[in-house]
């Protein structure tokens, strides 16, 4: 039973930052009906710039740990979301009246553009974030050790999803997007500036994107070129099974798919703990296509 | 008339691109320069540069200059084949490396096929060797000596409940079966056998459910990418049990990315690097590394591979000749105890580096490896 607890706080961190990516893939679709396949990248561009400005600034011996890393954390999510308004005009904006495979592989092409981009200046070599950088203490609850940065790394990726759900919901911006989210034309008559919504939905996106990888940064340590791929893939994943389109489905289905894997690797095998996510990718497409919360389709007659 | 003037225009090309080919001795060099072992690579062609250099400002070898052709293979067996199957057209006498296990794998038949010898530096899994290819050799030891000293380390430590971690790669898949069956030899309880997947960031799931089975001790048989976050990880749980690695581990970015705190005492298996060796060869190569590059090898493999480079110029030189089998007879009866910078080398029929080379290392509070005498 300690064991089973355990796992679900394992599964429960990881699944927060597959939500936090799932997050940009299901806003994307949701507006554009678009695979931003690049958006793994801009996860991993958040990790390296988190690096880079915290290490060229010194933000942590500057001020307290904490401090430093807000204004790291606001920093990085801007950056990032910036990347993604620009990637969003040069890369997808020209495509938008094309057939929607145009912009796929428009999309697959600016991942590899990204991903090549990083490697030439950072190098091909993993990057590691300083050492102690967060307190190394855990948590000892009735026998299930959780580390203090993962509990932190839980809150943070709750605390932004919850921003993100009360924005959407409770805003007239919000209001917005979901409208445009339904009917572009429609909400073009009602006076929406849709470009200026698709914009504000490739700044919150990878700006959420950004903000996972700097927490992957911060948690682990490690940073490499090519963890968008997995990340991506996972996240990916998570969005179609908690509805592709759905921003409380990505919170579902990120949540879900980190304790499916942990429980999965914990109960059958560790060495298919990937195999678990894509089974389980396979059985909601077959079962339910739509994914667990569904999808809000507007009927278009 | 078209046709004629093409082929009259190949034929002169390819008769230039052999005349200055004859003016240099290539040797390839096949290392991962770019993927997550990309430090392993940069280090194989530090020291294989650093040799050719040196050898060329003696004169080079029978009156010619090397000249050293890097291939990158990505440590992915893929882009390996590929870059076997570019070097092998670009007529090179030998082929150092490379670094991975199932990426040497990849290569082994084309460099074969094509006749040329391949001096593997860091693939240790035990079937490379006993496929019996004509031109393949390693400069590194094999995984089942290190299983043997392996067993032997945990039985030292006195360890009763033994759990073994594997990345499920030729190499690591390899040794831990070779220990696992010395320990169940010896009747020991082995408590623990499964995989992890490389290249992921968290393990913590693995690391609950080893911490499940009560080990004394984990042996971890992959590489240092995945050790260091193994030990961050542990630390965080705080989960206090020794572990243990392969040779693998035996790169200074397993203590830049697990932290110095959590590094501490943990040990490993590895061919002792030059910094620990009192031959004057060592020294003196040593002394020349660091003027060039401004500090100790990092890492062993690269010295292997500069070993690995070494001998095949040797053979060259003995031989006067560049032909595949020349080499492979002069590596295998004629080269005995030649003095590389990792001990004294000598061949095998299979290719295999005779004689012990392992040690155990211990990482200190400092962040060094320190070799346990």
């Amino acid at each position: 039973m300690e064991q089973f607890f355990q796992q679900l706080t394992n599964g429960l961190a990881v699944g927060g930052i597959y939500a936090l990516i799932a997050l940009g893939y299901t806003m994307v679709y949701g507006v554009l009906k678009l695979i931003n396949f690049a958006h793994g990248d801009l996860f991993t561009y958040g990790g390296y710039l988190g690096l880079t400005l915290l290490t060229s600034f010194l933000l942590q011996d500057r001020m307290g740990v904490m401090a430093g890393i807000g204004i790291l954390t606001v920093m990085v999510m801007g950056l990032v979301g910036v990347m993604g308004v620009v990637l969003e005009r040069a890369a997808y904006r020209p495509l938008r009246e094309a057939p929607r495979l145009s912009a796929v592989v428009s999309a697959l092409g600016a991942s590899i553009f990204l991903q090549n981009a990083l490697m030439l200046i950072y190098g091909a070599q993993f990057q590691t974030y300083p050492e102690g950088l967060l307190p190394q203490t855990a948590v000892s609850l009735g026998g299930i050790q959780i580390p203090l940065i993962r509990i932190l790394v839980v809150l943070a990726s709750i605390v932004m999803m919850a921003a993100l759900y009360l924005f959407v919901q409770k805003t007239k911006i919000g209001t917005a997007v979901r409208a445009a989210a339904i009917d572009q034309g429609a909400a073009r008559l009602m006076g929406i500036d849709v470009n200026k919504v698709v914009s504000l939905v490739f700044l919150i996106g990878p700006a959420l994107g950004g903000s996972a990888g700097l927490l992957v940064g911060l948690y682990y340590g490690r940073v490499d070129f090519t963890m968008g791929w997995v990340y991506g893939m996972k996240a990916f994943t998570a969005a179609i099974l908690g509805g592709i389109g759905n921003i409380p489905g990505a919170m579902v289905g990120g949540l879900l798919l980190g304790v499916i894997e942990a429980l999965g690797a914990a109960y059958l095998s560790i060495a298919w703990k990937d195999a678990f996510a894509f089974c389980v990718l396979i059985l909601i497409l077959i079962v339910r296509p739509t994914g667990l919360l569904g999808e809000r389709v507007a009927e278009k007659v | 008339m078209k046709k004629m003037m093409g082929l009259a225009l190949a034929l002169g090309l390819s008769a230039t691109g052999t005349a200055r080919a004859a003016d240099t001795i290539k040797i390839g060099l096949m290392a991962p320069m770019t993927g997550s072992w990309a430090s392993e690579g940069q280090e194989m062609k530090k020291n294989v540069e650093l040799l050719a250099q040196e050898q060329n400002a003696k004169g080079g070898v029978n009156g010619k200059k090397i000249e050293v052709i890097v291939e990158d293979d990505g440590g992915d067996p893929r882009t390996a084949s590929l870059a076997a199957q570019r070097l092998s057209t670009k007529g090179i006498a030998a082929v150092i490396g490379t670094y991975g296990s199932a990426v040497t794998e990849a290569t082994q038949n084309i460099y074969n096929e094509n006749e040329i010898v391949q001096v593997a530096n860091g693939s240790t899994a035990v079937r490379l060797t006993e496929k019996g290819l004509k031109y393949f050799f390693r400069t590194c030891p094999r995984d089942d000596e290190q299983g043997k000293v392996g067993a032997n380390t945990v039985a030292k430590i006195g360890a009763k409940r033994i759990a073994l971690l594997h990345d499920s790669s030729a190499y690591s898949k390899g040794l831990a079966d070779e220990i696992n069956g010395i320990l169940k030899a010896k009747h020991a309880n082995v408590v623990f056998f499964d995989a992890l997947t490389p290249k992921e960031q968290d393990y913590s799931a693995i690391l609950t459910k080893l911490k499940a089975a009560s080990p004394d001790v984990v042996f971890f048989t992959g590489y240092y990418p995945e050790a260091g976050l193994l030990l961050k990880q542990k630390k965080q749980m705080g989960w206090n049990v020794p572990f243990i690695g392969g040779d693998a581990i035996n790169n200074p970015d397993l203590v830049k990315i697990a932290g110095k705190e959590a590094a501490a005492g943990f040990e490993f298996l590895s061919p002792p690097v030059p910094a620990d060796l009192d031959t004057p060869e060592a020294k003196a190569y040593l002394a020349a590394y660091k003027k060039a590059y401004g500090g100790a090898p990092a890492s062993i493999y690269g010295v292997l591979a500069g070993d690995g480079f070494r001998v095949v110029v040797k053979a060259i030189q003995e031989t006067k000749s560049t032909k595949a089998a020349d080499i492979r007879n002069y590596l295998v009866n004629n080269l005995k105890d030649f003095p590389g910078y990792t001990g004294k080398i000598s061949f095998n029929q299979k290719g295999d580096r005779v004689g012990e080379l392992y040690r155990v290392y211990k990482v200190d509070k400092a962040g060094n490896f320190v070799m346990q005498k």
